[in-house]
């Protein structure tokens, strides 16, 4: 039976910080009373205020970025959930459930390069990816810095998140918006078209995508068409994310390793997952 | 430190608190937010007699004080749980109840018949809200007839402890108690979810796929207080509280009503590691109250009045 990360935790942590960002984001930065050092790119944490005007149910945020002890999390401010965190003020304290989830694969240096495709606050996973990738990942050949592509794709300037932070690692990034405000003019899947044919970036690469769910549907499009490697990171509606409630199904293929049960978990079989497993 | 051990229907359990079915895993995979011995007893959620797929998405939505759910009982069935689950609850000092559910009669009996032999499942509650597909799909828990059928057959079919459990999606529980208790039931698990739905009224859509829901949570916890007191009154087997719990203070309300053992269940989807710690906040409360025993809560309830020993009766 799919079970929880065995280090994963429930504990109280205290917010540092809510610094806006974008139109409607904040990074919320925490220092969790159970240390949790070096969290895998791509894994998520269940985060809930701690008192009456918030709602019961914890929601699921990417880790963002780690310095040390302390965990960054970026938040798009959406509904009950994200405006309670948006508007929780240091000193207090957030209930935290994690690290959950698998992560993003090795990012390794040897292969062919990582393409990474953000939509909107689906960049969340993306910081992460980039410094371990630069770093080496599980003992594997580090990636150099023109081994990695950053495609960021929003509807406009104001929701690419925190994008200087990207180019300062300096590895090849592109923005697109769909009003043009900046970068291309167009969605990120566009821009890599485009890129593609302008021998910008090569053919053969491996894709790495997270974002709105019909961005991630046309993602598996082309890497099952072009035959590329890619993992998504999927943003279910999740109740739980340990495994528990059974609200966060993903479709698995009936061909590939998960496919002895029609529903993959997406909170501790995923949230990334590799085409070649699930049929979104 | 005040005594926590409770004996339901035979069962001699360290402490009264258990998972609600369907809310803490099939086994223990939850192992290491909750240590197995932290448990009363563990309760697997529903297992059916073949493997379903469950319910389209969404499956869940939360509410203004609560949850909604159209899970749909999805479960890889009765042989994957025998091979895959009973033997490593076997190896751990957990007690465990099998929640089954079927679609007829015969589903639940061959249930019970094949959990029969397995030492590590120690009991079954019998999901009774699971529709009843040869009888117009109402479920089983609507019917006193039909509920006490079922459990007549699948305490036939067990010399396990079996606990029913109930609907609150009736008009008079009591009846439904009264039923199962002379079928056989040892003791009655009250209750599972309220039907409930929720919509966004600027799409017109409902939230979930199913259109209307399980409701669970804090929101239902009155009905549900209400629910358990009518049983115990209705019927002498023990009776195990649920819905809404989801602190020390709340489990005390239903043991006094009349319960002898509670379960926890959305409360696990705010913290999961909330369940491991409940029985000492329990036991530390009634040391604060100087009670010596959490059985000495049991049923001490005081009525003030004629109006509160007649249920339904108006307000
Ligand atoms: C593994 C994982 C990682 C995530 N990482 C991040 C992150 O790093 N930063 C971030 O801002 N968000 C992230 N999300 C999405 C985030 O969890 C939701 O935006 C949040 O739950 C919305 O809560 P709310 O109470 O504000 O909104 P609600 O009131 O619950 O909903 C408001 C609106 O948001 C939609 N919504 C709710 N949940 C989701 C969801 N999971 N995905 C898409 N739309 C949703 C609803 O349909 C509704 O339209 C992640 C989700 C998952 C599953
Ligand atoms: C996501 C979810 C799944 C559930 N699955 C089952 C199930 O499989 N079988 C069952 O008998 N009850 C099931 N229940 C009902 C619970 O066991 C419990 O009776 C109900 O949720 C009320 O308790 P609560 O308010 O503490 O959650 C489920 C509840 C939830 C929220
Ligand atoms: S979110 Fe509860 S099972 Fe995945």
């Amino acid at each position: 039976m799919p079970a929880p990360p065995k280090d994963a935790r429930s504990c109280l942590a205290e917010v540092l910080e809510v610094e806006r960002v974008g139109d409607d984001g904040v990074i919320l930065s925490v220092r969790p009373e159970i240390a949790m050092l070096d969290v895998r790119a791509s894994r998520f944490f269940m985060l809930r205020h701690e008192d009456a005007r918030s709602p019961a149910i914890p929601r699921p945020f990417s880790l963002y970025r780690q310095r040390g002890r302390e965990l960054e999390f970026l938040i798009k401010v959406m509904g009950r959930g994200t405006q309670a965190l948006a508007q929780s003020r240091p000193g207090e304290k957030l209930r935290l459930i994690g690290p959950l989830g698998n992560g993003w694969p090795a990012l390794d240096g040897d292969g062919p390069m990582w393409v990474m495709l953000a939509g909107g606050v689906g960049s969340a996973p993306f910081y992460l990816a980039i410094e371990q990738a630069l770093k080496g990942m599980d003992g594997k050949a580090r990636c150099g810095k023109d081994h990695v592509a950053f495609l960021f794709g929003a509807a406009r300037k104001g929701l690419l998140y925190d994008v200087d932070a990207f180019r300062g690692f300096g590895v090849k990034v592109f923005t697109a918006t769909d009003d043009g405000s900046d970068g291309f003019k167009g969605n990120v899947l566009q821009l890599l078209e485009t890129l593609w044919s302008r021998g910008t970036l090569p053919r053969e690469c491996r894709l790495l995508a997270c974002g709105p769910e019909r961005m991630l549907e046309a993602v598996e499009h082309l890497a099952q068409e072009k035959h590329l490697e890619c993992w998504l990171s999927l943003e279910t509606l999740m109740g739980c994310g340990v495994g528990i409630c059974n609200g966060c199904p993903v479709p698995t293929r009936p061909d590939g390793p998960l496919g002895a049960w029609p529903n993959a978990k997406c909170c501790v079989e995923g949230p990334v997952f590799s085409t070649r497993d699930i049929a979104l | 430190m005040a005594n926590m051990a409770v004996t339901v229907a035979g069962l001699e359990l360290a402490n009264p608190v258990m998972s609600a079915s369907g809310t803490y895993g099939h086994g223990l995979e939850m192992r290491h937010f909750a240590a197995p011995a932290s448990l009363g007893a563990w309760v697997s959620k529903t297992v059916t007699r073949k493997p379903r797929p469950g319910n389209p998405l969404p499956r869940i939505a939360e509410t203004e004080a609560g949850f909604l759910n159209s899970i749909g009982l999805e479960n890889r069935g009765i042989d994957s749980y025998l091979r895959d689950v009973l033997p490593d609850m076997a190896r751990e000092h957990a007690v465990v109840i099998t929640n089954i559910g079927g679609e007829s009669v015969d589903d639940f009996a061959e249930l019970a018949a094949r959990l029969d032999g397995e030492r590590a499942c120690h009991a079954l509650e019998v999901n009774l809200s699971c529709p009843n597909v040869q009888g117009g799909k109402l479920p089983f828990s609507t019917s006193p007839a039909m509920a006490e059928s079922v459990i007549a057959r699948v305490r036939a079919a067990t010399k396990k402890p079996v606990f029913a459990k109930l609907s609150p999606n009736v008009s008079d529980i009591g009846e439904i108690a009264r039923a199962v208790e002379a079928g056989g039931a040892d003791g009655i698990t009250a209750v599972n979810t309220l039907l409930g739905m929720r919509v966004d009224w600027k799409t017109r859509r409902p939230a979930l796929n199913t259109i209307q829901g399980g409701y669970s949570g804090i929101g239902i916890k009155p009905i549900a207080l209400r629910c358990a007191w009518s049983c115990a009154r209705a019927v002498s087997i023990p009776v195990i509280g649920c819905g809404g719990i989801a602190c020390a203070e709340d489990a005390f309300e239903f043991l006094v009503v009349g319960c002898r053992a509670v379960q926890f269940g959305t409360a696990s989807f705010t913290d999961p590691g909330k369940i491991g710690r409940l029985a000492a906040e329990m036991s530390q409360l009634l040391d604060q109250h100087g009670i010596a025993s959490v059985t000495d809560l049991i049923g001490t309830l005081r009525a003030p009045n004629v109006l509160a020993k007649t249920p339904g009766a108006p307000s």
